[in-house]
């Protein structure tokens, strides 16, 4: 009886619900509902009106947005030319048996991911005030030719941000990596010296292929976690909603924020959004294809 | 019921019981009802001027008192916005910041969240009784929508101290040009290389608000009257080529501390920059912010862009505005005028912030003119009423941020191109300036053409 009861057609329904429920709710109606509402214009979601491709077009001639689509490329790309290696690195250095208090700078290197970002804005913008700041009055001490009204944060936008986030995150991906090379086998690094093969090469052939999954995923963690950059800007340059001076800092989810919560145009904020949602999934096929390819 | 409990640890039935029993209470607690009026405000003055006036308020009207609520800007923003956009609760009465106002006039008129003021205004006759550029940026399409809260004219804070410790009579001083040459002399190396260390006026090319307050000075705009763009006007330009000259190159006299930011007070207090634009509340602020500091500030008229020029802008503002969805909107309206018109208002809001009123009946007050001893006892409040009058009209677009900060990247271009070229004269400036502003003009309109709601009103 209780048997049956348990094996009713019912029963997986019943287990899935939960899933379901949350799932439909919360993922599947809001992402029909904001496709839906790419075809809108809104005043919030009380007003709306139906404008068809209007917003898709518009999202093809909007300057904002490829200002903001150039931005987050750049500020992409150095973050995995920047972040993945600087991760790497320190990870390799900790990874060392003969380097003394290497729980220490495990600690140091990874003590800006506790403090968290809102922390990190703040501290940068004390950082690289003009004048005022650590670094001017700093390299002004060191060196009085130094202009101490040197403009960082007015007039090298982006490297104050790739910065910002390179001191952020290096140490979190490090953890990742420090991990992963703490599981390559000692034996085939040891034969691979016995066979003669130096430093770079042990690196370059026993290492590197056997962290490569986690490099694959820091490498897909960097690019989603970079095209949807917009808290930093957004505390760093808070005075202009965060597109910063001559919209430098402008980012995609920057100016979907902007259009969506700051106009009330949640429809052209869909379509910003449908964008970027399509171009990162197309990232991911793209290096899920790669490394399958690689693996084979 | 055993293989029921089974099917679940014990750890995972304490959570759900927790759950449901938490869901439960909550839905239990019992929701107080709003007794009376409600009334948001973003400002700690403005809250305990209007708290002393909601008291008498109380008294007489115990049917329908006030309650003031202090919020900060982005909740009030979020809050309000949400309520006008989707029925969530809002206040009664909201007090509005300028920077907040655009978002609520972005839809149809018939939808804005606020009651429409225009025919009570007029019907009490209360419009010619309110200084009138005050109205502008809480009106779109014809209507008005709050009952403005300042005027927030501008005039120059300089240090006085230094200045005269310089033997400079700014008595003379009646132009930008005036000021910048007598001044000249000031603009220091103090340290020995070779750079100023201190500048004559707080402004650079990052200065997003500065830049609209010069324009307007001069004569410039960003909006007509009816809210249509019109940032590539030939004046803009002009004004726009002689500030680049103020803001870089061998020209250069403005240098900012950016206010609001962390090294401001540090740099005002070493006398980084000599001149600082100041509305009302920012004459207020700084007595608070640097007492220590007194009788080293003076106020004097923004020297004019030409002789016989504007000597005053605008920067900021507040209005009041009666929600909607408040079931009390007469009560609301009888409050907020006792709020906003009465002498004791006017009184308390240029004791605590030195703001003067827009009422003109209270300008003849005699608190105005009470000598300000942290101002070398000039007498701040009948200077700045004086200014009231010609304070320039502002738009209330709910595209003017978004053309703000267009005019601050063509200043930040046009300054780049000054310094590539080494062209640091307003003639050669002007038809760059006019090309970044042709640039900057068909961006915004082709944002504000996308609008279906606007346009359906126009």
């Amino acid at each position: 009886m209780k048997s049956s009861r348990l094996h009713s057609p019912w029963t997986p329904w019943l287990f899935l619900a939960p899933f379901l429920l949350s799932f439909g709710a919360f993922i599947a109606w809001p992402a029909v509902r904001s496709l839906m509402l790419a075809f809108e214009q809104t005043y919030g979601p009380k007003t709306t009106a139906f404008v068809g491709t209007a917003n898709l077009r518009f999202l093809v001639h909007d300057p904002f947005l490829w200002t903001a689509v150039g931005n987050t490329i750049v500020f992409t790309l150095a973050a995995v030319v920047l972040q993945i290696p600087a991760a790497l690195g320190l990870a390799l250095l900790l990874n060392r048996s003969d380097l003394r208090g290497r729980r220490f700078f495990r600690l140091v290197f990874f003590s800006p991911s506790i403090v968290g970002l809102a922390f990190v804005a703040i501290m940068f913008s004390f950082m690289l005030e003009k004048r005022t700041g650590l670094i001017n009055a700093s390299l002004h001490h060191l060196f009085p030719a130094w202009n101490p009204d040197f403009p960082w944060l007015d007039r090298y936008v982006m490297p104050s941000l790739i910065l910002a986030q390179l001191w952020l995150s290096a140490g979190f991906y490090m953890v990742y990596f420090l991990a992963a090379l703490q599981n390559v086998p000692g034996e085939l690094l040891d034969a691979a010296h016995i066979d003669g093969a130096g430093a770079w090469q042990r690196f370059w052939h026993v290492t590197l292929p056997e962290i490569r999954p986690v490099l694959n995923i820091i490498l897909l963690l960097v690019v989603t976690g970079s095209f949807q950059l917009f808290d930093l800007p957004y505390l760093l340059y808070n005075d202009t909603a965060g597109s910063g001076p001559d919209n430098h800092a402008l980012t995609v989810v920057t100016y979907l924020f902007q259009t969506g919560f700051r106009s009330g145009d949640l429809g052209y904020a869909s379509a910003i959004g449908w964008m970027l949602t399509l171009v990162l999934v197309g990232f991911a096929l793209i290096q899920r294809r790669l490394a399958r390819a690689e693996e084979s | 019921m055993r293989s029921l409990l089974k099917l679940f640890s014990p750890g995972l039935w304490i959570v759900l019981l927790m759950a449901v029993v938490s869901t439960v209470l909550v839905a239990l607690l019992p929701v107080r009802p709003n007794h009376g009026m409600q009334m948001w405000t973003f400002d700690a003055n403005h809250a305990k001027i209007a708290g002393y006036i909601a008291e008498d308020w109380n008294r007489a009207h115990p049917s329908t008192p006030v309650q003031v609520k202090l919020i900060t800007g982005a909740a009030l923003q979020t809050r309000m916005l949400s309520g006008f956009y989707s029925d969530t609760p809002v206040a009664d009465l909201i007090e509005v910041e300028r920077s907040m106002i655009g978002q609520v006039f972005a839809g149809p008129v018939a939808d804005v969240g606020f009651v429409d003021l225009t025919d009570r205004l007029d019907r009490e006759n209360l419009r010619t009784g309110i200084n009138e550029p005050s109205f502008s940026p809480w009106t779109t399409r014809g209507h008005i929508f709050g009952l403005p809260h300042d005027i927030h004219p501008v005039m120059l804070m300089y240090r006085s101290d230094l200045v005269e410790a310089a033997g400079i009579d700014v008595s003379k001083i009646e132009t930008w040009d005036d000021y910048f040459r007598l001044l000249r002399p000031l603009m220091l190396d103090l340290d020995g290389d070779g750079r100023p260390d201190r500048y004559l006026l707080n402004s650079s090319p990052t200065s997003l608000f500065y830049h609209e307050v010069l324009l307007l000075q001069g004569g410039g705009r960003l909006f007509d009257n009816a809210n249509h763009p019109k940032l590539n006007e030939p004046l803009n330009a002009r004004i726009l080529a002689k500030m680049a000259t103020w803001y870089t190159g061998p020209t250069q006299v403005a240098a900012e501390a950016p206010i609001g930011g962390t090294s401001a007070i540090q740099l005002i207090r070493e006398g980084y920059v000599i001149g600082m634009l100041a509305p009302d509340w920012f004459a207020g602020q700084i007595r608070v912010a640097i007492p220590d500091m007194a009788g080293k500030f003076k106020l004097m008229p923004l020297p004019a862009w030409e002789k016989g020029g504007r000597r005053t802008s605008v920067l900021g503002g507040t209005m009041l505005g009666i929600t909607k969805a408040g079931p009390t909107t007469s009560a609301a309206w009888a409050f907020a005028k006792q709020l906003y018109l009465s002498s004791d208002t006017a009184h308390r809001l240029y004791d605590v912030a030195r703001i003067v009123t827009p009422i003109k009946a209270n300008w003849n007050q005699p608190f105005y003119d009470e000598p300000d001893p942290f101002y070398g006892n000039q007498r701040i409040g009948r200077m700045y009423i004086q200014l009231a009058p010609e304070v320039p009209v502002r738009p209330s677009s709910p595209y003017y941020p978004m053309t703000q900060q267009l005019l601050s990247s063509v200043v930040i271009r046009l300054c780049r191109y000054a310094d590539e070229h080494r062209l640091y004269d307003v003639p050669s400036l002007v038809p760059e300036a006019q090309r970044l502003l042709d640039e900057a003009q068909a961006r915004i309109e082709a944002q504000i053409n996308r609008n279906a709601f606007l346009r359906a009103d126009r």
